[in-house]
């Protein structure tokens, strides 16, 4: 009878452990694996793009969304709730923050439109950020499964040590989220001024073009009424210059007739 | 005995479950079709380490839902840096995980698409893929460095501490490399907005110039000045 007793102990002992052990793998694998998330990805003109995230209840989702490339840098937003309420609907908004409290579980639909835009592709940077209850950012826990150092003297100092990285470590992963907003800002600038760019440098050649090109044509029939022969050069203007040229040439001869 | 057994085994079963769907239940999903490409771009500093995670789901019309996908299909993922060179061109199965260190800072692009050729496999659904991309320090696996460097709780926090500020410094370095960048364009866009409008006048005063004296000597040699 003992001899069963202890092997039951044994196995509710080797039991525990496991029970532990499992607890312990699911902990640390959840150590400073955060459970937000963000993406920048390129929509389609013409196309829609959902995501769909899990909520739990009494938490908070926040969402930031920014265009940060695009010809109008804008795009439509909705959040769809599990059940298919609209909670959030947005249209041609180029940036927004919202925060949801889900009041159901489920997956939450998260939906960018891009259907207004004939041509321009829109590069769309988003983040969720998911907090837990009781506020505390992201999904970082106590770590029971590592192993604790000895001491039970040190325990209230311990114990203040812990609370203070803790909190450190916190702080440390909202300035990272900040960092990563600024980021899509800088980016969505640069793209700006990128295009600013091209457009000027393609504008001024093309209007410098043009000007030279009229200067030329509107020369030219200097050249074709005084030389009076056609010039094989002088073959493609024609086209874009004849009314020109046959408009001053008919002012010139009624001039002439009136003197004679 | 047996019974005692049963309940263990469901203790231990449970606990397992648990952990697992504690631990996948808040990754974002998307759908994606047979034919479709979805890319993802991640802005990030050099030498950081990302190691993506996704698992897929197909639809079961039997059933009416979202069941884990059978082993033939798989997702072909595809990385570019920022200089569009191919870092990662692999395929992986229903299930996988994908990492690749940055060596030079800027855009990388993730590209995921499906390795299927039979077009009836979807059943005319959608697949749902779940994606999970952590980047620089959240990507490091802290049960193996406590493993492997013997830590306890405190020193692997402190670890822990010590890799997000480096990841914060390193973000900050390069956000000081691409302020540089757009001040280099500010300033080339309004030296050249300034150049090209003197250039345009000055043309323009040129051709008035020729243009007048031409004509003077057209009219002049017209007889009708």
């Amino acid at each position: 009878m003992e001899v069963l007793r202890g092997r039951m102990s044994c196995r509710e002992g080797l039991l525990g452990l496991t029970v532990a052990f499992l607890c312990c793998v699911g902990s640390v694998r959840c150590f400073g694996q955060s459970q937000d998330s963000e993406f920048t990805f390129l929509l389609p003109a013409g196309r829609s793009e959902c995501f769909y995230q899990t909520a739990i209840k009494n938490g908070t989702m926040e969402v930031e969304y920014q265009v940060i490339a695009g010809a109008g840098m804008d795009v439509d937003f909705t959040i769809v709730s599990p059940k298919g309420a609209r909670l959030i609907i947005e249209n041609r908004r180029s940036d927004g923050v919202h925060v949801v409290e889900p009041m159901e579980e489920g997956d939450y639909e998260i939906c960018f439109d891009n259907g207004f835009s004939r041509f321009s592709e829109k590069m769309v940077f988003f983040e969720i950020i998911i907090e837990g209850q009781g506020g505390d950012v992201g999904g970082d826990d106590e770590f029971p499964g590592v192993e604790e150092p000895d001491g039970s003297l040190l325990e209230y100092k311990l114990d203040d040590i812990r609370e203070t990285m803790d909190s450190l470590h916190k702080r440390l992963e909202r300035s990272r989220q900040m960092q990563t907003v600024l980021r899509a800002f800088e980016a969505r600038d640069r793209n700006l001024l990128e295009d600013n760019l091209w457009r000027v440098s393609f504008w001024s050649c093309a209007s410098v073009l043009v000007m030279l090109c009229v200067a030329v044509t509107q020369n030219l029939l200097h050249l074709r009424t005084s030389k009076g022969k056609a010039d094989a050069c002088s073959l493609t203007p024609v086209l874009v210059v004849f009314p020109q040229v046959y408009t001053v040439r008919k002012l010139f001869d009624d001039k002439r007739r009136v003197y004679t | 005995m047996s019974q005692r057994v049963r309940m263990q085994f469901s203790i231990v079963f449970s606990a397992f479950l648990l952990n697992i769907f504690y631990n996948s239940v808040s990754s974002l999903y998307f759908h994606i079709g047979e034919t479709e490409k979805k890319c993802f771009i991640e802005e990030i500093p050099d030498e950081t380490m990302i190691i993506g995670n996704y698992r897929t789901q197909l639809y079961d019309k039997q059933k009416e839902e979202y069941l884990p996908a059978t082993q033939g299909l798989g997702m072909f993922v595809e990385v570019k840096d920022p200089d569009d060179k191919v870092i990662l061109s692999r395929q992986y199965g229903s299930e996988g995980r994908f990492t690749f260190t940055s060596h030079t800072p800027g855009e990388h692009q993730i590209c995921l698409h499906s390795n299927s050729s039979k077009f009836s496999l979807f059943a005319g659904g959608m697949l749902r893929v779940h994606l999970d991309i952590q980047v620089g320090e959240h990507a490091n696996n802290y049960a193996e460095i406590a493993a492997k460097d013997k830590l306890t709780e405190l020193q692997l926090r402190v670890r822990q501490l010590v890799e997000q500020v480096d990841q914060i410094q390193k973000e900050q370095n390069y956000q000081r490399y691409r302020e540089e960048r757009f001040r280099q364009t500010s300033e080339s866009t309004n030296q050249r907005v300034l150049w090209w409008s003197i250039v345009q006048t000055l043309i323009l005063v040129a051709i008035g110039i020729w243009q007048m004296r031409h004509l003077k000597s057209f009219f002049e040699a017209k007889k009708l000045v």
